[in-house]
């Protein structure tokens, strides 16, 4: 490596109750330069930062700043030693000014001074007139566009005298006029001499703006901080994703014969889905795969009843239906969704792992006047529970204590419980360990092979080409077809990667799905 | 709670949730607590006030536990659902009154009238949860208004004037006693807390509201009508509120628009004091009915005995207040020392 780096990491841990989210990753900076850091949802990116900018403390390791080690307590530190963060989600202070909140952090220096706010707004309007824009810092940041938002943020980030600065997914909410007036202020601060680090799933963005690259997959380097010369869109995918995890476990099921479960028909949603059309037998397992944004979890939604359809049609049993809500769905034509965020929908964390796998079938299990008893709920739900091994030392633990994978089992649990004829899997196996991940993998196959269709969502390549009879492929909210598994990997992420890179110029509408996601 | 099931789960020794952790988990339960509170100021105020465990006082303070405790299990109900309940003295009173117009005015039997009243009473609960949920504002702008409303309307229909030739059952029912020193109203409160304790922990209506009480979006994606289920709390709340205002209506022997005080806050602090003292989560997904009871006959009895010493009246409140502060710190305390130990 030629150069001096101006910020290192080196060989960082950082392990959470039950998961390692970092096994050992390096990156190193350079000054004058914009490092892309890539990774799918679950690599470790968010983890990475966190520890980088003082949020989180690393499990082992090290941080080196100009070849000093450092260690950061706390978000303050790191800020005081120039690395600046724009986060992925808005940090402003509502209803405060422009120069205000750029000039927030300062204000504590002297409590009952009263705030000089020609001072303020003069030193405001300085950072303001470094990033060309025309704003008043005297100016609600409220009425900003969030675009500006954003900018107003980086102007922060750099009165705070930030050398190393991180982008997280900058552009997700921006129009393309507006990224590249963003861009065209990234590559002036890199010729100043700041070091960038840009986060984005936006490949066509790192192609065009980054000269070096960190990947991180599972929590590993999967190449750290090389240059990004010569590296194409494609290297990108190949190094986010990965080769085939061993003994994928795929093997070929025919399922052309069995009834279809679900029929999605030229389905238009609320939620900006269009041209939408999939199809999903008893017994298959079908793959919807899709990058970030591009509106699988949202399709979800759609088909569950939560959010409205607008236009086609959805048959189940090959019944054109009208799903009016979640609990219809669930309770009349059973289906089933084990959502990926396990923490916020998939589960009651404060509640028992017997409240948990029983809350779908009370219903079904009640007696007369809704009367219903532990003793029913455990006999229903206790083999389901065996049958997966979920660890815990007994039903009415809470299930806020047990591990994610432990958490994961129980969310699939409650569906087997449930009977469901459709079972709609979102990132079943982000933030799992590799083991728990294998076993969730055995259970789905086997799950099918009992004649449940599942409709599988991940981001996760290995894992729909170890699973799914077919994939579909989905891309700004529209689908792409749908492709037969043959299992064989290098084959199969080809075709996938053709019919994603197959884009028609409709980049802007991708950024719909995309605001509660972080990696 | 050890249970069959925890040794068929294959992994971790069964028996290390022995009934050894589980005597030491209720030893330090909310319930177990007001107990011993309950134990030591009772045997306080034997010592110190004469004629505290006489029938007498003994009947006069099961009949204001009665309210008291429904009044803390009308507040329950939609703590369960993370939310609050400001307008329940109001909903209360409104309901008596209407069941004393009912008699007065209209000239209904009292059955149908007393029926009237908790009819209103959960109608006004529905219309509270209906807003909650349609509007998306936190229940306490919601309540805090109606409070206001309700309890406006009632004065202005009412005139502020009383009903006070109620029949003899109300009077009857306020100074009946069992065993020489229970009142029966104190009966009815109990039965309606065991009813509770059957709603929440025997039907899929009470587990329901749990649920949406916990995590409405997990709730929901599980199948849960979230909307409906917190409608319901509130009317629950509706419901038990113009029952306690029933009970004090046949303690008083008359409807009095004041007698929750102006706009009902006079039942603000018991009917927080209740669950909170007993163990009910504010964030909502957990209540406990038992320690609602207990929290709430300890403060009648608190409340009571310090009468008995000759305090001030509004010492007492100042104490209650006090008493409020401290059961929350404790708790504080008790559940990160239950966290730390990984028991709950």
């Amino acid at each position: 490596m030629n150069g001096e780096a101006i910020f290192e990491a080196r060989d960082i841990v950082k392990t959470f109750p039950g998961v390692k989210a970092l096994g050992g990753v390096g990156l190193s900076l350079m000054p004058g330069s914009i490092h892309a850091l890539l990774g799918e949802n679950g690599a470790g990116k968010s983890t990475l930062i966190k520890v980088v900018t003082g949020v989180h403390r690393p499990t082992s390791g090290e941080l080196r700043l100009d070849g000093r080690s450092v260690d950061f307590g706390n978000p303050r530190d790191a800020i005081a030693a120039g690395i600046g963060v724009v986060h992925q989600e808005r940090n402003l202070i509502p209803r405060f000014s422009v120069a205000e909140n750029i000039h927030f952090e300062s204000f504590g220096a002297n409590r009952f001074k009263p705030i000089d706010y020609r001072r303020l707004n003069e030193s405001a309007a300085e950072w303001l007139r470094m990033l060309d824009l025309d704003i008043d810092p005297a100016m609600s940041v409220t009425e900003l566009s969030t675009a500006r938002m954003q900018l107003v943020e980086i102007a922060k980030a750099l009165s705070q005298k930030s050398r190393v600065l991180l982008l997280d997914e900058p552009t997700a909410s921006l129009t393309s006029g507006e990224t590249d007036t963003l861009f065209e202020i990234l590559r002036r601060l890199r010729d100043n001499g700041t070091s960038l680090v840009f986060v984005s799933h936006k490949l066509e963005e790192v192609e065009a703006l980054c000269d070096r690259v960190t990947v991180l997959r599972d929590g590993q380097n999967a190449c750290e901080s090389q240059s990004a010369e010569g590296l194409t869109r494609k290297d990108y995918v190949r190094l986010m994703i990965g080769r085939a995890e061993s003994g994928s476990g795929w093997r070929k099921r025919d399922t052309r014969a069995a009834p279809q479960v679900l029929g999605l028909d030229d389905v238009a949603s609320g939620l900006g889905h269009s041209g939408v059309g999939l199809s999903v037998r008893a017994g298959e397992i079908v793959g919807l795969y899709g990058l970030v944004g591009a509106g699988r979890t949202e399709l979800a939604r759609v088909i569950l009843g939560q959010e409205p359809v607008t236009q086609g049609t959805v048959r189940i049993d090959g019944e054109a239906v009208r799903v009016a809500d979640v609990s219809e769905a669930i309770h009349r034509y059973r289906l089933g969704y084990v959502s990926e965020d396990r923490k916020g929908e998939g589960l009651i964390l404060q509640h028992s792992v017997l409240a948990n796998a029983g809350v779908p079938i009370w219903r079904k299990l009640a007696g007369r006047f809704g009367f219903l008893s532990d003793a029913t709920v455990r006999a229903a739900v206790l083999p389901y529970l065996t049958r997966l091994e979920v660890k815990t030392p007994s039903l009415d633990q809470t299930t806020a204590n047990l591990s994610g994978g432990n958490q994961q089992k129980i969310s699939v649990a409650k569906w087997l419980a449930a009977g469901v004829r459709l079972l709609i899997v979102d990132e079943p196996t982000v933030g799992i360990d590799i083991k728990t991940k294998a076993y969730l993998h055995d259970l789905l196959r086997e799950l099918a092979d009992g004649g449940t269709a599942i409709l599988l969502i991940s981001s996760d390549m290995p894992e729909i080409v170890a699973l799914a009879d077919r994939i579909v492929v989905m891309d700004a909210f529209r689908t792409k077809g749908s492709i037969e598994n043959d299992g064989d990997y290098t084959t199969m992420s080809e075709k996938i990667m053709t019919r994603i890179q197959d884009r028609t110029p409709s980049g802007t509408s991708s950024g719909i799905g995309e605001t509660a996601r972080c990696a | 709670m050890t249970d069959s099931a925890s040794s068929a789960m294959d992994t971790r020794p069964a028996s290390r949730l022995s009934s050894r952790s589980s005597l030491r988990l209720f030893l330090l339960s909310n319930e177990f607590g007001l107990l011993v509170l309950i134990i030591v100021f009772a045997a306080l105020f034997h010592g110190l006030a004469n004629g505290f465990l006489s029938p007498f006082n003994l009947f006069a303070l099961g009949r204001n536990a009665a309210v008291n405790i429904l009044i803390g299990l009308s507040m329950m109900t939609v703590l369960a659902t993370g939310g609050l309940n400001l307008a329940i003295g109001a909903m209360g009173v409104a309901a008596a009154m209407a069941c004393g117009w009912l008699i007065e005015g209209a000239g209904l039997a009292w059955p149908l009238a007393v029926l009237g009243g908790l009819a209103l009473g959960a109608g006004l609960g529905v219309t509270n949860g209906w807003m909650v949920v349609k509007t998306g504002l936190h229940s306490f702008i919601i309540t805090l208004a109606t409070m206001s409303i309700f309890f406006g309307a009632m004065i202005f229909l009412s005139q502020g004037e009383s009903y006070r030739a109620l029949p003899a059952v109300f009077s009857d029912l306020g100074r009946a006693r069992v065993f020489t020193f229970v009142s029966p109203m104190f009966l009815i409160a109990v039965g309606t807390a065991l009813v509770l304790s059957v709603l929440y922990r025997y039907t899929v209506q009470g587990r329901e509201m749990l649920a949406a009480g916990a995590r409405p979006e997990a709730a929901e994606m599980s199948g849960v009508r979230v909307e409906r289920t917190v409608i319901a709390c509130h009317m629950l709340s509706g419901l038990l509120a113009a029952l306690a205002a029933l009970l004090l209506t046949a303690r008083n022997g008359a409807a009095i628009p004041s007698m929750a005080g102006q706009l009902g806050q006079d039942w603000l602090l018991p009917a927080f004091l209740g669950p909170v003292l007993g163990g009910t989560l504010l964030q909502g997904g957990k209540v406990s009915v038992l320690g609602t009871c207990l929290g709430a006959f300890l403060v009648t009895m608190l409340t009571s005995g310090l009468l008995l010493m000759q305090v001030g009246a509004f010492w007492v409140q100042s104490f209650l207040g006090i008493l409020l502060l401290l059961a929350v710190m404790i708790d504080k305390g008790r559940r990160s020392y239950l966290r730390r130990r990984n028991l709950a």
